[in-house]
């Protein structure tokens, strides 16, 4: 914030200074300003009409970004901490400017003319001006966008793109700060689980060794596995989608999709089958009274059959062509 | 079926008691699996009968055609097999790089039948090995079963589960002639082997077990999923405390002898000790030298405070091995987790780093149809069968618990691991049913329950987890709940006549749905199309075997032939014609240089072209009968599998229209017009339409009024059905013109007058 | 590729009378047989030299370039006609097709008649370029006949042609100075590689129209100097020839024997030398000069047995030689040999490239592992024998031995021969105990196979310890 006010007292002089100034001193007044800022210089509308404006003999990268909350842009402000180490990092990297790149962000609230005049519908966008003189100057100024779709958020990508653009310039190495807080925390933890579990060995152990507990754990993990979880994991389906009247719809069509709370019900239904079986194998000839094992197994037989039929009905739903089913439903 | 089984062992029969009835029991045993074998084979014809004895699919004629290579040219040079047919111009390295399991097996039955004075085509045994090695995994799974579970009809009942199960089918079907044909059976066995050592502690069974894991390391890539379960199995039993010399001996000797059995494979060659996919093994191997160790000790001399330290001693030097381990991983000295293995774990990886693994289909995450589809009712015995493992814990129940949960997690991230998950299905559903058959087919009144059942209960109570009755014994029951009570048995017939009647109905309901399943989904070999004309007939559509033929007969023996590389294998096989890229996608960049060809300008593309010396380029069309799979649908993968390489040059965005939708009609992006297979999917292709009304079956929109233009190629074939086009690479023009001009040349418009240039005049200099 | 062989199967047929390697029949066009007498010494010449002549006029309506879709001539040769077109046996495309099919074209044009836009677009093809009005001409103040021009300056009196460089064979130097009357200038497109000039304006002439007397023609000139080119040759990727004569006039028997002066004191009138340039013109185009043959390619392994071989020439004809295997393995010794021989225009004769130049051997895949130049070993009567000997490079795949060996004024030179290198094989690498690094490991299974063996020993002749059973007990629960 404090860099900010800086910037925004200095800002006329800079302009005012780069008026007058061959481009020279523009890149060279921008260059310290970037250097003094450790990071990208935080431009707006006038600044980026000249700075970008030719003949240039230096490159300029512009980040268009709204980082403002109620612009809700998560990509703008995940990207900008990252954007800010590139651009501190580069400047470090060839402090006198051999490169002869420039580093800056546009805001929205800034920029709102120049976002109008390049007619940007999202953001971040992220342009590159290569320069129109000089050695490695491109014939027209025209800048080169940075194609965001692909979800980047993280600084390396940026790097080796620049570095593809500019190749005959220095590339400073983009080196990630290790974090330490992390790695302490981490370390932490871990010895603070290990004493725990030295302490309180006595205590979780028979938990741990407990039967049920395992068998609990492992069939449920069987069950959500077998049940299609890992697809909605990996294909980020919709929980439930309506139907076109209003209504809900539980069971998505065709074969190779399919919702969240669909898997939800046919692992419960699973669920159910092979509780009602274990309970006829295992529980059922346990019981001591004739009267009650004869209820129960009609009982079991009947949630067993129900169950199945419903499940085969659903899969009818699922694949059309299927001819099999059974009684009631 | 399996019901006769199991009622071969009720003790109604008093026929079946004393010796006699063992042998009958046997007899009825060895007749009912011969019968599920016979069963399992029949089941898999379908293809041969409706079709022909033809190899199917992709990779499939690839073993086919190297299998041939086996019989003609006699092991050691398929061994030194340098392949220059494939991967023009680099070649492949085959006999190194393939796993030589499956041709040499065909091989050898090949000989064996040749000794016999049987002179049968080598096709036919190819066609044939798959459903030939069904039986035998139906009998391994008897075997395995049987192991696992004192029921006498779980192991039969499993056999026919295995048989016909759609789960196994899918992969091995006659004609599916791919590695998994054989893997599956070695899978199997291996682990039945593994669980006769851990139970008797021989050398021998830990050898034999060894020696089928090496025969499993020469037929197929997964036997990475052996290599790591075993290992789990060995660490879960040490951590609950069940070390014994017999497992130790086990271990040890499939360790040892395995891993050496595995290294002897070219293609494996030294990554058991070089990558991270083995390192369990290894680490393992560590381990139970130092857990014996301190066995060892401790049984010499009962010293509290000397068994603490030694206890400490073991964490410590495990916890350093682990660490070295992991430095060395860091280092590099130990190769990382293989891209596809990683891509288990790390769900997201596969589609970032590795687009050519994300492409494949049967590398997509399975839906639960799936799952039903497969395995129909064992999907839900399944985990009752798990659960019953808990009852009386023992080593292999506890092999059946892991194997269960990891299966199941890896059959859920990749559907053709479904492969793996459906014998363990098979094992513990059948656990789960005998359970309940033998439970209700029990012919006396309860007052003496029945055999088996008492014994379970018994063990039950006698083993388990014993360490911890000094402590909180009371708050928590050491067996499961549903087993407190003493067995009683049923008392009503009602109740057992039910239960059975509606058994058996399930159980005919599976065999139908597995019929229906195998006949349905998976007998087509997908060379040749079946088709439904409106009144109900079937229209074979054999286009790709008409465009082979043409390419065999049409065109110089060494031709190069450019496509996407899921036709590479059945090019080499069908058409005997050289090719870029095929489906082993060892070399990325050699596919993203196809991809590129495919996905550029004309202009960019010919130069490539030309250098790789391409004569013919092939690419498969659905629009005109709404075959889905076509290039254009694959487009995609190529376009950013070239990216992955260029990324400046071929660009994903540019091929999706503004509002980011994937389209062929008029609104498609120049860059998607001006593609080489946009131009040559529908090049002429509305001549066959009225004007104007040219239609896409499968994008089901409307294309352009105006066809794309060619002029560095020219239409060579086009299939029946346009499935297959192919196109001729034109020489370079005689005159030394671009094509575009000599095209234009050729129309008879002339070209600008050259006397009247514009701009700075160039001098010639000679 | 093709086009070309047969070219010279056509040739070896013609090859009874005929000089060129080609074949013998020429079709000659022009308008009015009076124009014929003009040309007379040049049919002789022709004529003696082994050629049918077949004189047609584009009017003709049986006049046809092909017969059956094949050429019907193996040479054209087209005289200025006043007609805007050649008429419809002639079109562009056709000339084009003739030309694809491997046949050749002499091309004469004059700014007197002026030249068809027909003419002018088929050039456009090859990369020519004419000036865009139809009689403008290249003058020189310097270099002009004073006896005939002495107004008009536009009778070009030229030196002999040569080569700028001596990396290119020389084709067409005469002893004498050559007259060009009323020459065309053409320009030559710098991109093609299938141009080069024969014979260039001097760096003083420059094109002229002398039908528009506004002067603003020589405002800007279509061009001058060197960079006018009066004949120039085309030879294209099959080495069919196509020649553009400037002016057709300089073949015209009054040139043939005419004598000219240079301006300038002292310079006395000499003969021209326009007979002998024009002979040589019409054989190089009509593929009696400059037609190279490849006689026979082999490559063979030069190790073991066959290493000797190579120093002795005759190896190509050996029994017990492996020729042209069609698979090597990496790092393989290789010998190289290609037999060029080039037509003298009665029969082959061993080729000998120009002073500053060699034949080259590419060993490529993708892109060249190898590139060499080619030795001329030894010689057969009718054939260079080029030999290279070399080492396969480290790296398994398809690679090719490729010759393309393509010079101004010679047919191109274009072998492929496709070898496929392998990998070592199993047994080819050195066995374990020739290292002396894996030494102490085999020395490791040794130690453990005895150490093994007496533990075995040891262990069945000592007392059994007590049973394990109660061991594994205690280890079980604890």
């Amino acid at each position: 914030m404090k860099v900010l006010q800086a910037l925004t007292a200095l800002l006329p002089l800079g302009v005012f200074g780069a008026k007058k100034a061959a481009t020279g001193d523009r890149f060279q007044t921008y260059h310290s300003k970037q250097l003094s800022a450790g990071g990208p210089v935080k431009i707006d509308d006038k600044i980026y009409a000249e700075l970008t404006k030719g003949p240039r003999d230096y490159s300029i990268t512009v980040l268009l970004t709204a980082l403002e909350a109620r612009f809700g842009c998560n990509l703008c402000n995940e990207f900008q901490p990252e954007w800010e180490m590139l651009g501190k990092q580069w400047a470090k990297g060839d402090r006198n400017a051999e490169g002869r790149l420039l580093f800056t962000t546009l805001d929205f609230l800034d920029g709102k003319n120049t976002f109008q005049s390049l007619q940007m519908q999202t953001a971040p966008v992220l342009l590159l001006f290569p320069p129109t003189t000089g050695p490695n100057a491109k014939p027209d100024g025209a800048p080169v966008r940075f194609d965001f779709s692909s979800g980047t958020n993280k600084a390396e990508p940026i790097h080796s793109w620049l570095s593809r653009q500019l190749p005959s310039i220095p590339h400073p190495q983009f080196v990630r700060p290790i974090n330490f807080l992390k790695i302490g925390v981490a370390i932490t933890a871990v010895l603070g689980f290990i004493t725990f579990a030295t302490v309180a060995a006595p205590y979780i152990l028979p938990v741990i060794q407990n039967r049920n507990l395992w068998a609990a754990v492992s069939l449920i993990a069987v069950l959500l596995f077998t049940s299609g979880h890992m697809f909605n994991h990996i294909r980020k389906v919709p929980y439930v989608s309506g139907d076109g009247k209003g209504g809900v719809s539980y069971f998505a069509g065709g074969f190779q999709n399919q919702f969240g709370l669909e898997t939800q019900i046919v692992a419960a239904m699973y669920g159910v089958l092979s509780f009602a079986t274990i309970s006829l194998a295992l529980k059922v000839p346990r019981m001591a009274d004739a009267r009650t094992q004869q209820i129960a197994v009609f009982v079991w037989g009947g949630v067993i059959l129900g169950m199945y039929s419903f499940l085969l009905s659903v899969f009818r739903i699922k694949n059309g062509g299927y001819p099999f089913w059974l009684p009631p439903f | 079926m399996a019901v006769t089984a199991t009622n071969s062992d009720s003790p109604t029969s008093i026929f079946f008691k004393g010796e006699t009835g063992r042998n009958t029991r046997g007899l009825l045993r060895l007749i009912i699996l011969c019968t599920i074998a016979a069963a399992a084979v029949a089941s898999r014809l379908f293809s041969v009968i409706r079709f022909e004895s033809i190899i199917h699919e992709f990779d499939p004629w690839f073993n086919f055609r190297a299998t041939k290579y086996l019989i003609q040219h006699g092991f050691y040079n398929f061994w030194d097999w340098f392949d220059d047919r494939t991967w023009h111009p680099l070649g492949r390295v085959t006999g190194g790089t393939l796993y030589p399991g499956l041709m040499v097996t065909s091989g050898a039955i090949y000989h064996f039948l040749r000794f016999l004075t049987l002179p049968v085509d080598i096709r036919n045994i190819c066609v044939l090995l798959a459903p030939a090695f069904s039986g035998l995994t139906a009998f391994a799974t008897y075997l395995l079963t049987s192991e696992m579970s004192d029921s006498p009809s779980a192991g039969l009942l499993a056999a026919c589960f295995m048989g016909i199960t759609p789960g196994y089918i899918s992969r091995s079907v006659a004609g599916s002639y791919d590695n998994e044909a054989i893997a599956i059976f070695l899978l199997v066995f291996t682990f039945y082997l593994w669980i006769k050592a851990v139970k008797v502690g021989s050398v021998m069974w830990g050898g034999l077990t060894a020696l089928f894991y090496g025969y499993m390391v020469s037929a197929w890539g997964g036997y990475v999923f052996i290599t790591n379960l075993i290992p789990l199995h060995a660490f879960v039993l040490i951590c609950m405390g069940r070390f014994s010399p017999r497992l130790y001996v086990s271990y040890t000797t499939w360790y040892a002898l395995g891993t050496l059995a595995s290294m002897q494979i070219p293609f494996v060659g030294f990554l058991p000790i070089r990558s991270s996919d083995h390192m369990s093994a290894l680490g393992i191997f560590g381990l139970i030298q130092l857990v014996g160790f301190t066995e060892y000790i401790r049984a010499q001399l009962p010293s509290k405070q000397f068994q603490t330290l030694l206890r400490a001693m073991v964490l410590i030097v495990f916890g350093v091995a682990f660490g070295g381990l992991v430095l060395l991983t860091v280092s590099g000295t130990i190769a990382p987790w293989s891209g596809r293995f990683y891509s288990l774990w790390d769900t997201g990886y596969a589609k970032i780093h590795i687009p050519i693994i994300a492409s494949v289909s049967e590398h997509q995450p399975t839906a639960w149809p799936a799952f039903f589809f497969d395995l129909n009712m064992l999907i839900w015995l399944f985990p009752a069968g798990v659960y019953m493992c808990f009852r009386n814990l023992r080593d292999e129940q506890v092999f059946v618990v892991i194997y269960a949960v990891l299966s199941s997690y890896f059959a859920g991230v990749m559907v053709r691991l479904m492969l793996t998950l459906t014998p363990i299905v098979c094992v513990a559903a059948a656990m789960a049913l005998s359970q309940i058959l033998d439970t209700f087919l029990v012919a006396e009144a309860p007052a003496e329950p029945s055999g088996d059942a008492t014994k379970a209960n018994g063990s039950a109570s006698s083993n388990g987890s014993a360490n911890i009755k000094d402590k909180l014994n009371s708050a928590i029951p050491e067996s499961l709940r549903s087993t407190k009570a003493p067995l009683v048995g049923i008392y009503s017939y009602l109740s057992k006549s039910l239960t059975a009647g509606a058994v058996t109905a399930y159980l005919l309901l599976f065999v139908l749905h597995c019929t229906w399943v195998t006949s349905n989904a998976y007998s087509s070999p997908s060379v040749v199309l079946a088709s439904r004309l409106p009144d109900g007939s079937q229209h074979i559509i054999d286009d790709y075997r008409e465009a082979y033929y043409w390419l065999r007969q049409n065109t110089k023996q060494d031709a190069k032939v450019m496509s996407w590389w899921d036709y590479g294998y059945q090019i080499g096989g069908m058409a005997d014609r050289p090719t870029l890229v095929d489906n082993n996608t060892w070399n990325n960049t050699h596919i993203a240089t196809v991809g590129k060809a495919m996905s550029s300008r004309e202009e960019v593309s010919y130069p490539i072209m030309r250098q790789h010396e391409v004569d013919y380029v092939l690419v498969v069309f659905g629009g005109l009968l709404g075959y889905s799979g076509d290039d254009i649908n694959k487009f995609l993968w190529m376009v950013r599998i070239a990216e992955g390489i260029w990324p400046d040059e071929v660009k994903e965005r540019d091929f999706f229209t503004a509002r980011g939708e994937y389209r062929v009609d008029d609104e498609a992006t120049p860059t998607m017009k001006n593609s080489l297979m946009y131009k040559m999917s529908y090049y002429n292709y509305n001549s066959l339409f009225p004007a104007g009304q040219a239609q896409d079956r499968v994008r089901g929109s409307k294309l352009p009024a105006t066809g794309p233009e060619l002029s560095t190629l020219e239409e060579a074939f086009t299939s029946e059905n346009w499935i297959i086009r192919i196109y001729k690479v034109k020489d370079l023009d005689n005159l030394g013109r671009t094509h575009q001009e000599a095209g234009a040349f050729g129309k008879g418009n002339k070209r600008k007058k050259g006397g009247k240039r514009r701009g700075a005049r160039v001098l010639r200099v000679d | 590729m093709r086009l070309r062989v047969l070219g010279l199967l056509v040739g070896l047929l013609g090859l009874v009378s005929a000089l060129s390697a080609q074949g013998n029949k020429l079709l000659v066009v022009l308008e009015e047989e009076a124009d014929k007498s003009r040309y007379s010494q040049f049919w002789s010449s022709l004529s003696d030299r082994g050629f049918q002549l077949t004189y047609r006029s584009p009017k003709d309506t049986g006049l046809s370039l092909f017969q059956h879709g094949v050429p019907a001539y193996s040479h054209l040769l087209l005289l200025p006609t006043k007609a805007k077109g050649l008429g419809p046996a002639l079109t562009p495309n056709l000339i084009v097709d003739f030309v694809n099919a491997g046949s050749n074209v002499l091309l004469t044009l004059s700014s007197e008649v002026g030249i068809p836009s027909a003419i002018s677009s088929l050039l456009l093809e090859l990369d020519i370029t004419l000036p865009a009005d139809r009689n403008s001409l290249v003058v020189d103040h310097f270099n002009y006949d004073t006896k005939t021009a002495a107004e008009d300056h536009d009778i070009l009196l030229l030196p002999s042609p040569k080569q700028a460089n001596n990396a290119i064979k020389d084709y067409f130097s005469v002893d004498s100075l050559v007259a060009f009357p009323h020459a065309v200038g053409q320009v030559l497109g710098n991109a093609s590689p299938l141009l080069s000039s024969i014979l260039k304006a001097p760096s003083t002439a420059y094109t002229y129209n002398p039908k528009d007397d506004s002067g603003d023609s020589l405002e800007d000139v279509f061009a001058s100097g060197n960079q006018i080119t009066l004949v120039s040759a085309f030879q294209a990727r099959n080495s069919a020839r196509f020649t553009v004569v400037g002016s057709a006039e300089a073949l015209e028997d009054k040139w043939f024997d005419a004598a000219v002066q240079v301006p300038g004191a002292g310079k006395k009138s000499e003969k021209t030398g326009n007979k002998a340039f024009a002979e040589k013109v019409s054989a190089w185009t009509f593929k009696e000069a400059g037609v190279l043959k490849v006689e026979s390619v082999s490559h063979y392994l030069n190790e073991g047995p066959q290493s000797t071989l190579t120093n002795s020439s005759s190896a190509l004809g050996q029994a017990n030689v492996d020729l042209n295997p069609t698979i090597y393995r990496i790092k393989n010794s290789v010998h190289y040999a290609i037999a060029l021989s080039e037509w003298s225009g009665t029969h082959w004769t061993p080729f000998t490239p120009a002073a500053a130049d060699s034949v080259q051997l590419e060993f490529s895949m993708l892109s060249p592992f190898h590139r060499l130049n080619l030795i001329p070993s030894s010689q057969t009567p009718t054939a260079t024998i080029f030999t290279s000997t070399f080492t396969l490079p480290d790296q398994h795949g398809i690679f090719n031995f490729f010759v393309e060996y393509r010079r101004p004024f010679l047919t191109n030179v274009e072998e492929k021969r496709t070898v496929t290198v392998r990998h070592f094989a199993h047994d080819e690498w050195p066995r374990s105990f020739v290292i002396s690094g894996a030494w102490p490991w085999i020395g490791g299974i040794w130690v453990t196979v005895a150490g093994w063996v007496a533990f075995v020993v040891v262990w069945l002749y000592s007392k059994p310890a007590q049973p394990k059973g109660d061991l594994k007990a205690q280890g079980f629960r604890r």
